[in-house]
């Protein structure tokens, strides 16, 4: 040993840093920059002085809601409505995804890429569409059925879905079921038996997973007036009733808690099922979970009263041969190309400040919201459960009614619409970062608490190269969700495409209608591109 | 200290670096009982005592430089790391006790490059950094090759020689234990069942402890 340490110094090798990582980072706050800049956050007032009184009021009927029995029986009317939409809405996106997914997976086209680019090209379309677009767009054609509703979460869903559980099919280790090709079993017996059974577990998982979506999908859609919980919340805001808006929140917050840690428990139990070795039983729990849905499926049709008809009768033939007669050729007139330029980077901006504000929130609160995995203090798990609270609640209010909130204190423009969407995304964000942080490799950090290094430093050596990974994934995954969004807080009012296409709408200019889709869906697939090439430089 | 899995061995080596509280009896670890002591003083005992499994308490995600770096943050001011992510400091003592290790070259991979071999080394060359004046070793040579096992505990065992150091290790592996160890105790059960001097074992002596059925 001693030998070796009266060799002279090593050489020191170059320290090289990742210069696409740099590009990336450099690139990120330069677009974060220029999306404040246009917000006008350097540039004149943004806040609202007066909105201070009304804000205070809302706020103030926090701890008094509504308990009048005859509004409790309005908002459990409006409950059963808003679940009834969502259930029919998730159903009708599963059996889509499962007939999509044959036609999108790599295993129906093998060796024919052109095909199957083209089927997943096909799927941009009702992909890059908010479910409140299908529904402004459908009630159009189908008048005000229940049909809207479902179709709205149901097309869109439908797409994704299928995209996912083809991509589950195509993930499944081939060895099984080549082997049964080979050994002269047909190509749906050797699917059936070679790829379905490893795959069933994601499948079904994914599928509960719509399911909770599509409650707030449900939700967002009774904003636009297809009626539920949504409604019912947008009609005790415009009548100023905060102590009724207090109620529907929490409301929604029940929901959307009972959907998660349902949707949660199913999930992990089809992880880990429990089922007896010895004889042919099936695991209860989601048999009876299974059950569950089918009844309610059941029940959701008989509610709503709905009727296949309604999709078959003449007015809706005539009603749709006109609106994709007057919507083709799409209008490339010079001022409406202009304006669906600059909205569009009203659309880009406020999804950008919406990002940068929800990332930067969820790493601050990461640490706080995740459960940690040693003994603690009462006092810590006080905050922590606080923290999660305080997540639920941001995530369980949609988006625009954020932005109604934030209007009482700051100026209309696209600032509130961003901060909307950054305060709703913070919730989910919060969340999926105090996960990544629960699932991280405790040994490390455990082995720098245990040479005496304190808090501060255990958290930057030992957490955060772990958790910058998954938390910068899930924000960009989450900036492809907050562009469609923004369309979404957009129709209501907060600028952007999405109020170009409800003026379109509403005048019925169906050629600009089409201009402003397409400028849509090509707006998301530039997202998606940048999105998915970020990752791969994090990577 | 040798003995059969589950008798206690990295619970003891746990006892003494903390992880582990006592539910009986006290703990005296260089003198002082840690179980006494709170935030800072047990901060600047736990810089004094040092940890090496195997290469598990690494960070993947981070450079070589830095899981080296790791072992001085009992001792450095959370300023001064978090700088350090940014512009590595005091690189020049990283590559010496990288060299010692034979990984100068590779100072600003990332470590989740390296083999598992190299890793394990990375491990040494942190508590190489740090100067520990107690080195605990649970099982550091398991994931080795016996060529690298003896290599290891080898620096482990030269870094232990220099000033005033000890070091306890749990091992696998009788041979090792003679080699490189001045003294043997032997657990069962969590009892001793052994305690003598490595010269006056040999390996068929240690064998019983492999062997039994547990």
């Amino acid at each position: 040993m001693t030998a070796v340490l009266d060799a002279p110094a090593p050489a020191r090798p170059p320290l090289r840093r990742v210069r696409a990582r740099w590009a990336w980072g450099l690139g990120t706050v330069v677009v974060v920059g220029w999306s404040l800049a246009g917000a006008g956050l350097f540039s004149g007032d943004v806040l609202n002085p007066a909105g201070r009184v009304q804000f205070g009021r809302f706020a103030g009927a926090a701890l008094s809601p509504a308990l009048d029995p005859a509004f409790l029986q309005v908002l459990a009317a409006s409950v059963l409505v808003t679940v009834a939409y969502a259930v029919l809405g998730a159903t009708l996106a599963v059996l889509l995804g499962a007939l999509g997914a044959v036609l999108v997976a790599r295993t129906t086209w093998g060796r024919r890429r052109l095909g199957w680019t083209l089927a997943r090209g096909l799927l941009a379309v009702p992909r890059g569409l908010h479910e409140a677009v299908w529904g402004l767009l459908l009630v159009n054609v189908l008048g005000l059925d229940p049909w809207v509703g479902v179709l709205a979460i149901g097309l869109p869903y439908g797409a994704v879905t299928a995209k996912v559980f083809a991509d589950l099919l195509d993930e499944v280790p081939r060895a099984s079921h080549d082997a049964l090709l080979a050994a002269g079993a047909g190509r749906v017996p050797a699917v059936l038996y070679g790829l379905l059974p490893p795959a069933s577990g994601g499948l079904l998982s994914y599928s509960f997973y719509r399911l909770e979506c599509a409650v707030r999908s449900a939700v967002v859609l009774g904003l636009i007036g297809a009626g539920g919980l949504g409604y019912q919340l947008s009609l005790s805001f415009s009548s100023l009733r905060w102590e009724q808006v207090w109620s529907c929140v929490y409301a929604l917050a029940a929901l959307c808690l009972l959907a998660d840690v349902g949707g949660r428990a199913v999930r992990r139990r089809l992880a880990a099922p429990h089922t007896p070795g010895d004889r042919l039983a099936r695991d209860r729990v989601l048999t009876a979970a299974v059950l569950t849905t089918l009844a309610l499926v059941a029940w959701s049709w008989w509610y709503l009263a709905i009727t296949p008809a309604t999709l078959l009768t003449d007015r809706t033939r005539q009603q749709l041969t006109y609106v994709l007669g007057a919507a083709w050729p799409p209008d490339t007139d010079g001022d409406l190309v202009r304006s669906i330029g600059s909205r569009a980077v009203d659309t880009v901006q406020m999804s950008v400040i919406a990002i940068a504000v929800a990332t930067a929130g969820a790493v601050l609160l990461a640490g706080a919201a995740a459960r940690p995995a040693g003994r603690t203090g009462p006092g810590r798990r006080l905050t922590g459960a606080l923290v999660r609270i305080g997540l639920l609640l941001l995530r369980a209010v949609p988006p625009p009614v954020w932005a109604l909130v934030l209007l009482f204190v700051l100026l209309p423009g696209v600032l509130p619409g961003a901060l909307a969407l950054g305060v709703y995304t913070l919730g989910v964000l919060g969340r999926l970062a105090a996960e990544a942080t629960e699932e991280l490799d405790p040994r490390p950090r455990a082995a720098l608490a245990a040479l005496g290094a304190g808090p501060a430093a255990g958290w930057l050596y030992g957490v955060l190269p772990g958790a910058t990974g998954p938390v910068l994934a899930f924000a960009l995954y989450r900036w492809e969700v907050a562009v469609r969004d923004s369309v979404l807080v957009g129709l209501l009012g907060a600028g952007g495409l999405g109020a170009l296409l409800a003026s379109r709408v509403g005048a019925f200019d169906w050629a600009a209608v089409t201009s402003v889709l397409v400028a849509m869906v090509l707006l998301t697939l530039a997202v998606d591109l940048v999105g998915a090439r970020a990752r791969a430089a994090l990577r | 200290m040798v003995g059969p899995s589950g008798a206690g061995k990295s619970t003891l080596l746990g006892l003494v670096n903390g992880a582990v509280a006592p539910t009986a009896g006290a703990v005296q670890v260089l003198g002082v009982d840690p179980a006494a002591l709170r935030g800072r003083a047990l901060r600047r005992l736990r810089a004094r005592v040092g940890t090496v499994h195997q290469h598990l308490e690494l960070v993947g995600q981070l450079r070589v430089v830095h899981n080296v770096n790791a072992g001085r943050l009992g001792s450095w001011p959370a300023g001064r790391a978090a700088w350090s992510l940014l512009r590595p400091q005091g690189v020049p003592e990283v590559l010496e006790a990288l060299d010692r290790v034979g990984l100068a070259e590779r100072v600003f991979d990332r470590t989740d490059r390296l083999s598992g071999g190299q890793r394990q080394r990375v491990a040494v060359a942190r508590l190489l950094v740090q100067q520990p004046e107690l080195v605990l070793a649970d099982e550091p040579a398991s994931a080795l090759d016996p060529a690298l096992a003896d290599r290891v505990l080898g620096q482990l065992a030269g870094l232990v020689a220099t000033g005033d150091r000890a070091m306890v290790a749990s091992l696998h592996d009788p041979a090792l234990a003679l080699r490189h160890c001045t003294r043997v105790v032997g657990l069962v059960a969590g009892r001793v069942v052994l305690d003598a001097p490595a010269a006056e074992l040999t390996v068929a002596d240690l064998a019983t402890f492999y062997g039994a059925p547990r």
